[in-house]
């Protein structure tokens, strides 16, 4: 629950939209429980239900959701991350920033713990889609952070933790 | 790198100095490790730590206490499945 709280949020960037979402969900998971088949996934058949709540209701609010893309991107304009380490404030707007379909993929794959095949499945495309939106928002997101000169930092981070 | 040119970079972008020296003292051959990514992605290091910080954003709304009206409707769910 925990996660598919945090999911949603990582949706709409709103804990109280999110809040309304999970118990759309659950309501809705309650209701169609029948077309639930037992043996399967439970957990990727929530987050399905909560994802397409959140796009179909996307859809209809679309300018809303533009107005909200603004203020995240005029937030990064005045406080641009380029100062080498990143702090949790700029990674979260970054995220932010991200296309929906990128940063879905990025936290189902990278933090929600499920494999390339059940994202694709949640996300009702491809698993090579998948595959290609984690890429491209991990990209987007070092690009965004200022991060590819860091690299040669993380190499000497690591090597130190293992020694 | 000349030092001429180092100097030109940190008046740039000031964030960059503590970075070059570190790469400067440690030498080049001191990135080490896996570079390129699988299927031409960014570097193995990078990814790392991009996946913590997506992993932390992540994890910090999961672990907190789910609240109550959600709860209570849970509760509820349950129990009119008990029937």
């Amino acid at each position: 629950m925990g996660s598919l709280r945090a999911f949603a949020v990582s949706l709409c960037g709103d804990k109280e939209r999110a809040d309304d979402l999970v118990q759309e969900t659950l309501f809705k998971a309650w209701n169609h429980l029948d077309s639930f088949k037992e043996g399967t996934n439970l957990k990727a058949w929530l987050f399905t239900i909560l994802r397409n709540t959140y796009f179909s209701e996307r859809r209809k609010r679309r300018r809303e959701v533009e107005d909200a893309d603004g203020t995240y991107a005029a937030r990064l304009a005045t406080h641009p991350a380029q100062h080498g380490h990143m702090d949790m404030q700029d990674f979260r707007a970054a995220l932010g920033r991200l296309p929906d379909d990128q940063r879905e993929a990025l936290i189902l794959v990278g933090a929600a713990g499920f494999s390339y095949e059940e994202a694709a499945e949640i996300s009702g495309c491809a698993v090579g889609t998948i595959k290609s939106r984690v890429n491209r928002a991990r990209n987007r997101l070092a690009s965004m952070l200022g991060l590819e000169d860091l690299d040669a930092d993380l190499s000497n981070e690591s090597i130190s933790k293992i020694a | 790198m000349d030092a001429q040119k180092k100097d030109r970079r940190q008046k740039r972008t000031p964030g960059v100095s503590k970075r070059m020296d570190q790469a400067v003292k440690n030498g080049p051959g001191s990135t080490g490790g896996v570079r390129a990514g699988p299927e031409g992605g960014l570097p193995l290091t990078l990814q790392a730590h991009i996946g913590r910080h997506v992993r932390a954003v992540f994890d910090e709304v999961a672990r907190e206490p789910i609240p109550e009206h959600l709860l209570r409707l849970l509760k509820d769910l349950e129990q009119s499945g008990d029937k």
